[in-house]
């Protein structure tokens, strides 16, 4: 999925003022309810108000509610977000349930704006070892060496060569005691 | 073809423009939803928007308004979910008087007496509260800085603290709880010394309103919070590190620090890199790294004095929050105390206080 069809704009997970580190802050700053006494499309959130309101406002005292009842308009609702932005969604025709869940959407957002998220994990301390660098785990005898040196050109994962290997064993052969030689 | 090429392109420009903390009523976030429009609309509204960034460049920039200018605004159930949205209870006059500042009580005296009608206001203003809030701001940090960084010395305490007590600081903390709409102040949009006023107002309200407890919570959960992030050594700059360190190890009665080449590569080209390791005694104590010896010489002595301070990039996570419950007595305890200054820093001085 490549991002060069997208708008929506992409970012790593964030939140502000360090929420939740200290102590967590509900980000939903005050929403606004709008919506007609009258038309059909409205019903919805006028029976969210007449019964689910009142338990939404108790447990959540940190919202400020405002009812905004318009005569001749479709119903809307618009959240505003202590780090200044809103967010506005109409409600048009929406049922008592569907209100109730954008609400509660609303109520779990901060105000930064819908984004793709590049990663869900973010860190200010990425490394504490520190960054590898080509010197990290070298021999301090390279600064004094000099190359081609016996055992520092060598490639790391070069193990003994055949000739070395057979030079071993026969080494091996040679130590043993005379008296304990093994039956060829 | 070409309209859906212009519309994207639209799209894209209007995506980057920056958007203040106040703009004008029109939402910018849209859930949005299936539409059907006329072919006519989306260029109408294309035009009306030329025109519009037009005046709003004529005059300055967009027209701002005051959220209490708005229909729906009720002071009273906002200062209410101000105080449940922290989680804190406050003296009602007390957190008034908090938000009320000088200028709003003299513009609001002078409109009436222009009017003509005799103006005995009640309201106080929050010139005491600020004063009292800004040394109960510097006295909780300070307690925290020195009961969580035991080893550091005075100076880089006071670098810290004074960031965390800065301007800028507190006036983005000011703004992220939601002063801006609450301040009763003559100036709109509020200077930021506005919002630094408040915050320390609201600091101290709240220590009298809750006690000075709950008000040292306050600050840990919200200020000294801004330190998470920070680099601490970039906010301390000691002039002549060398120096520090020699002083250092011969108070200690350690050898002089000895300074050894220990890794180099490039030098003859303009990406060259020196490691110079500190020594003393024949004991590694640390390396730097620099694009010169001089460079990397300092880079070593700095790294030294972390290791001593034990403020390296690998040091312990700093504790906010619940994690402060059982340290909170000594942090009350070292609030008067300062931590020893960079002259007399020994390390046997500070191991005592290791917690």
């Amino acid at each position: 999925m490549s991002n060069s069809h997208m708008f929506l704009p992409s970012g790593f997970i964030r939140t502000p003022l360090q929420n939740g580190l200290g102590r967590y802050i509900p980000q939903l700053q005050r929403i606004t309810l709008k919506f007609c006494k009258n038309h059909g499309g409205s019903r919805g959130v006028r029976d969210f108000i007449e019964s689910d309101l009142m338990e939404f406002a108790k447990t959540n005292p940190g919202t400020v509610v405002y009812l905004k009842p318009r005569r001749h308009r479709s119903p809307c609702m618009v959240a505003e977000y202590l780090n200044g932005e809103r967010e506005y969604l109409s409600c048009h025709e929406f049922s008592r349930d569907e209100v109730h869940k954008w609400l509660s959407y609303m109520c779990t957002r901060s105000g930064i704006p819908v984004m793709r998220f590049r990663k869900y994990q973010h860190t200010d301390y990425p490394t504490v070892q520190g960054v590898w660098n080509p010197f990290t785990h070298q021999a301090p005898e390279i600064n004094i060496a000099e190359f081609p040196h016996e055992v520092l050109s060598r490639p790391l994962d070069h193990g003994p060569t055949a000739t070395e290997q057979l030079i071993e064993i026969f080494k091996k052969t040679q130590i043993e005691d005379p008296a304990n030689k093994p039956p060829n | 073809m070409a309209a859906l090429w212009k519309t994207c392109q639209q799209c894209l420009r209007y995506r980057f423009s920056n958007v203040s903390i106040y703009t004008s009523i029109t939402a910018v976030n849209v859930i949005s939803k299936r539409n059907f429009k006329a072919h006519w609309v989306a260029p109408t509204l294309r035009e009306l928007k030329r025109r519009k960034v037009i005046e709003d460049d004529l005059n300055g920039g967009p027209k701002i308004f005051h959220r209490s200018t708005f229909l729906e605004w009720n002071y009273d159930a906002e200062i209410f979910a101000f105080s449940n949205r922290l989680g804190e209870k406050f003296n009602d006059l007390s957190l008034r008087a908090a938000l009320t500042h000088k200028s709003y009580i003299e513009r609001e005296t002078a409109r009436l007496s222009d009017i003509g009608v005799e103006s005995n206001l009640q309201f106080q203003d929050n010139e005491a509260l600020s004063q009292k809030g800004g040394e109960l701001l510097s006295k909780f940090t300070n307690g925290y800085l020195r009961a969580v960084f035991t080893q550091v010395p005075e100076e880089l305490i006071r670098a810290m603290h004074d960031f965390l007590t800065s301007n800028p600081t507190l006036e983005t903390v000011a703004r992220h709880i939601g002063l801006g709409d609450l301040m009763l102040c003559a100036d709109f949009p509020c200077k930021t010394e506005t919002y630094v006023k408040s915050f320390k107002a609201i600091v101290a309200a709240l220590a009298e309103s809750s006690g000075e407890e709950r008000a040292r919570i306050f600050v840990q959960d919200l200020v000294v919070t801004q330190l998470y992030g920070q680099d601490v050594n970039e906010l301390w700059n000691p002039v002549d590190p060398v120096g520090n360190l020699t002083a250092i190890l011969k108070r200690e009665g350690k050898a002089e620090p000895e300074f050894r080449l220990i890794r180099q590569a490039g030098s003859n080209s303009i990406l060259g890199v020196y490691y110079v390791g500190l020594y003393s005694d024949k004991n590694f104590i640390s390396e730097g790294a620099g694009e010169s010896l001089e460079v990397a010489k300092e880079m070593a002595a700095r790294e030294a004095l972390k290791k001593f301070f034990r403020t390296e990039d690998s040091m312990r996570a700093l504790p906010f929050g619940r994690q402060l419950k059982n340290i909170q007595s000594k942090i009350a305890q070292l609030e008067n105390q300062p931590n020893i200054p960079l002259s007399e820093w020994i390390s046997e001085k500070v191991m005592s206080a290791v917690h």
